[in-house]
C-alpha cells in the first residue's frame, strides 16, 4: 500500500514538473526590447555621502530639460581601448568605459563566432559599463555629468600608454581622471580636482560598475552569479533577486559596507567587472544598488560603486584625489592570484566561486589545470585526477581488507548464521555485527572513510563546474566542450530524426554520456548491500533514472566525471569482492577439510 | 522502525532505551530538524554511496535515537563520536546509544 502511494507521488511529481515545464516555455516573455533609456535618462542614484551632510547625495543633474540639446549634439567621442587581450572603446561623454570585448574568447566554437562583449553601451540591448564621476558635496560645486564632453589628451589608452582625460568646470576646479591600462584586465584610474578657485569645494569621487539589464544567469544553485565583493575581509555574495528585495526594503540599497582594501562587482559565471581601491589600506565605502527606471523587467538597473565615506573638502589651490582599480576580465586562476599578490588584493581569488570548501577546491582546480597543461586535453585531465584520488583513498576505504585471513576463520560461522536467521535479515545483521566485533574484524569499512570522501568529489566536482579553463575544451567522440550540455539526444535517436525534442522540454534531452553515467550508478548500486528498508530500497532503485535526468542538461565534463567517478567505484568494489570470494573458498575447503577429521 | 531486539546471548536490547527516554527528553524543533536531515539522508545520499557501518545499530540508527533520546545538542554530539569510531582501526559491533543519564543527587 505504502509502495504504491510512493510510486503514485513520483509519478505526479515527475509529471507535474513536466507540465510546468512546458506551461513555463510557451509563457516565457519574448527577447526583451532594446533598452528605452537615453543619454538623457535621470542619473542613477550616485553613491550617497555620509549621512548627516546636508545637500550631498545630490544626483548628477542631468535633468529632462537637457535632452533635446543632448540628442541634437554630435555623437559622442570616443576614446579607443586595445590591448593584447581586449578591445574596445569608453565613451568620452560622460567618460563610461561601455565598450570591451575580450578578444581571446569567443562565444561559440565557432571559429567565426564572435568575441565575447563584456561591456556595452546604453543604447545596446545589454548596457553594462564602468564609469568615473563626482557627486557635488556641497550641493553647489559644478561637477561632470552623463552628459559632459570630456578632453583626452591623446590615445588610444593602451599598456604603457596612460591617458588622461579632463574638463573644467568653468568655476574654478578642473576635474581629471588619469587612466593606464596592463596587459592584462586592469584599469587604472586616478580622479583628481583641482581646486583653482578662491572658495573651498567639496565633492565625492565615486567609481562605479553598472548592470542596466538582468543578464541570464544558469540558475544553477551550485554556483553564484550576481553581485560579488571582498568587503571587510569578508566574502558578500548577494544574487540579483535578493539584492532586489533587499533593495526595495532600504531605499535602493542592497548592501553598504566601509571595507579597507578589498573590491567588489558583479560576476558571471566566467567574467568579471570589480572595482577597488587602488591602495590596500584605503578606506573606502562600497554600495551594492537595486533601482527599477521604467517599470517591468526590462526597468532592472544593477550597480556597485564605491566612494570616500565622506566628500573631500579641497581647500583653494589644493587637489582632492581618488584612486582606484577596475578589473574587466576573464576569472583565469593564475590571473586572479597573479592581481592577489601584486598589488595585494585582499582575496581577489574569491571572485571565482570556490565555495565553503575552498580549501579543497582551489588545490583540486589548481592541480587539474597542471595535468591539462601536460596531457593538452581537460577530459584526460579529470579521468587521471579522478583516478589520482581514488587512489589515495583506496587503502582507507578497504583497510578491511587486511582482516581478510582471520575472515576465512569465520566464513563458517558466517553461513551458519545466515541460515540460521533466514527469515530475520536484521537479526542475521546484529549476529553478525556481535561476531565481528569478538572476533575482532569487520568487513565493512566504516562510515568515517566514506562521510570524509563526500565534500573531497564534491570539491571536485566543484572545481570543474566554475573552471573557465574548462570552457570550449573538447574531449574524444562526440563531445566538443565539455562546459556545454552534450549535445547528443537520445530522443531524436541520436540525430537520426530531424527535429530537437528538446526545443519542447528540457525533459526531452537524454544525452549519451547521461545514459552512461545511469548505467554505470545502477552497476555500483548492484553492488552495494540493499537497504534492509523496502521503501527505501525502491526509492534506491529510482535513483539512477532520477540522477539521469537531473545530470542532462549539466555541461559535459561533469557527467563524464561523474560516470568515470562511479566506474572506478565499480572497478575497485570488484576488485575487493573478487578477494573476498577466494578468501570464502579457501575458507570452505579449510571447513570441509576439518569436517573430514 | 520497529525491531525485535531481545537478544538470547546477554547483548542488551537497545529499544528500552528510547522507550524510557522518550518520556524524558523533550522533543524539541531543532531535534527534529535534525532528524529529518538523517532521514533525508538515508533516502538520498545513502542510496548513492552505499552502506558502509561497522557498527549495530548503523550510524545512521544511532543518531535518530540518539537526537530522541538525548535531545539535539548531546545526540550531535554523541552521533558525531559515533561516526568518528566507526573507522577500520574500530572492531565495531554492536554499540547502542547510552541510555539517558539519571538525575544527580
Amino acid at each position: 500500500m505504502d509502495q504504491k502511494r510512493l510510486f503514485a507521488a513520483i509519478a505526479l511529481s515527475i509529471g507535474i514538473l513536466l507540465i510546468f515545464d512546458v506551461w513555463n516555455r510557451t509563457n516565457r516573455p519574448p527577447a526583451p526590447p532594446p533598452a528605452q533609456v537615453t543619454q538623457s535618462a535621470p542619473a542613477v542614484p550616485a553613491p550617497v555621502p555620509a549621512a548627516g551632510a546636508p545637500g550631498v547625495g545630490v544626483a548628477a543633474p542631468a535633468t529632462g530639460s537637457e535632452a533635446a540639446p543632448a540628442a541634437a549634439r554630435a555623437p559622442a567621442a570616443r576614446l579607443e581601448i586595445r590591448t593584447p587581450r581586449v578591445a574596445g572603446s569608453l565613451n568620452l561623454r560622460g567618460a563610461r568605459l561601455d565598450d570591451l570585448v575580450f578578444t581571446t574568447y569567443r562565444e561559440t566554437l565557432a571559429p567565426d563566432s564572435p568575441q565575447v562583449r563584456l561591456f556595452a553601451a546604453r543604447d545596446s540591448q545589454q548596457p553594462y559599463f564602468a564609469q568615473w564621476g563626482w557627486t557635488a558635496g556641497d550641493g553647489r560645486t559644478r561637477v561632470p555629468d552623463n552628459d559632459t564632453d570630456w578632453t583626452a589628451t591623446g590615445g588610444p589608452l593602451a599598456p604603457g600608454q596612460p591617458v588622461t582625460l579632463s574638463w573644467d568646470n568653468g568655476q574654478g576646479q578642473v576635474f581629471e581622471i588619469a587612466l593606464s591600462i596592463d596587459e592584462q584586465y586592469m584599469v587604472s584610474a586616478q580622479q583628481r580636482v583641482r581646486n583653482t578657485g578662491s572658495e573651498p569645494a567639496s565633492v565625492l569621487p565615486w567609481v562605479r560598475v553598472r548592470r542596466e539589464h538582468t543578464p541570464t544567469v544558469a540558475g544553477f544553485y551550485i554556483l553564484h552569479e550576481g553581485f560579488t565583493g571582498v568587503l571587510g575581509g569578508r566574502l558578500r555574495e548577494v544574487t540579483y533577486s535578493d539584492a532586489k528585495s533587499e533593495a526595495a526594503r532600504r531605499s535602493g540599497t542592497a548592501l553598504e559596507q566601509e571595507t579597507t582594501g578589498g573590491w567588489a562587482g558583479f560576476t558571471d559565471k566566467y567574467w568579471l567587472a570589480a572595482v577597488m581601491p587602488t591602495a590596500p589600506d584605503q578606506t573606502l565605502r562600497a554600495s551594492y544598488r537595486h533601482v527599477n527606471e521604467g517599470g517591468g523587467a526590462a526597468g532592472d538597473r544593477w550597480q556597485v560603486d564605491m566612494a570616500p565615506p565622506a566628500p573631500l573638502t579641497i581647500a583653494p589651490g589644493a587637489t582632492g584625489e581618488l584612486a582606484t582599480r577596475l578589473f574587466a576580465g576573464a576569472k583565469e586562476v593564475h590571473l586572479l592570484d597573479g592581481y592577489m599578490d601584486r598589488l595585494n588584493i585582499t582575496d581577489f581569488d574569491k571572485a571565482i566561486d570556490f565555495g565553503w570548501f575552498y580549501f579543497l577546491v582551489k588545490p583540486f582546480f589548481l592541480a587539474l589545470d597542471w595535468i591539462f597543461r601536460m596531457t593538452g586535453n581537460f577530459g584526460v585531465a579529470i579521468l587521471i585526477f579522478t583516478v589520482l584520488i581514488k587512489a589515495a583513498f583506496f587503502p582507507l576505504a578497504n583497510k578491511a581488507y587486511h582482516s581478510m585471513a582471520r575472515m576465512k576463520v569465520l566464513a563458517p560461522k558466517m553461513t551458519e548464521i545466515k541460515e540460521r536467521y533466514k527469515d530475520d535479515p536484521q537479526k542475521a545483521q546484529a549476529e553478525m555485527m556481535a561476531l565481528y566485533r569478538s572476533e575482532k574484524v569487520n568487513p565493512a569499512s566504516g562510515c568515517l572513510p566514506i562521510l570524509i570522501q563526500i565534500p573531497v568529489f564534491f570539491a571536485l566536482y566543484k572545481a570543474l563546474f566554475v573552471t573557465i579553463e574548462m570552457r570550449h575544451q573538447p574531449f574524444f567522440g562526440w563531445i566538443h566542450d565539455l562546459s556545454a550540455p552534450d549535445p547528443t539526444n537520445l530522443f531524436n535517436l541520436f540525430g537520426l530524426l530531424p527535429f530537437d525534442p528538446a526545443q519542447w522540454s528540457t525533459f526531452l534531452h537524454m544525452p549519451a554520456w547521461a545514459l552512461i553515467m545511469g548505467v554505470t550508478m545502477f552497476v555500483q548500486q548492484k553492488l552495494n548491500p540493499p537497504p534492509p528498508d523496502p521503501i527505501q530500497a525502491k526509492i534506491f532503485a529510482w535513483m539512477p533514472i532520477i540522477f539521469t535526468f537531473m545530470l542532462a542538461s549539466f555541461p559535459a565534463g561533469l557527467i563524464i566525471y561523474w560516470a568515470w567517478n562511479n566506474t572506478l567505484s565499480v572497478a575497485q568494489q570488484y576488485y575487493i569482492m573478487r578477494h573476498d570470494r577466494r578468501a570464502a573458498r579457501a575458507a570452505k575447503v579449510n571447513g570441509a577439510v576439518s569436517k573430514a577429521k | 522502525m520497529t525491531r525485535a531486539m531481545t537478544r538470547a546471548d546477554g547483548v542488551p536490547a537497545a529499544e528500552p532505551h528510547a522507550v524510557m527516554a522518550a518520556a524524558r527528553a523533550p522533543a524539541t524543533a531543532a531535534a527534529t530538524a535534525l532528524k529529518g536531515c538523517v532521514h533525508a539522508y538515508r533516502y538520498t545520499l545513502r542510496g548513492i554511496i552505499g552502506s558502509h557501518c561497522r557498527f549495530y545499530p548503523s550510524c545512521s540508527d544511532y543518531a535518530l535515537e540518539a537526537l530522541s533520546v538525548h535531545g539535539a545538542a548531546r545526540g550531535t554530539l554523541m552521533t558525531a563520536k559515533r561516526i568518528l569510531r566507526c573507522n577500520p582501526w574500530n572492531p565495531g559491533g554492536y554499540d547502542p546509544v547510552p541510555g539517558p543519564i539519571p538525575p544527580k543527587g
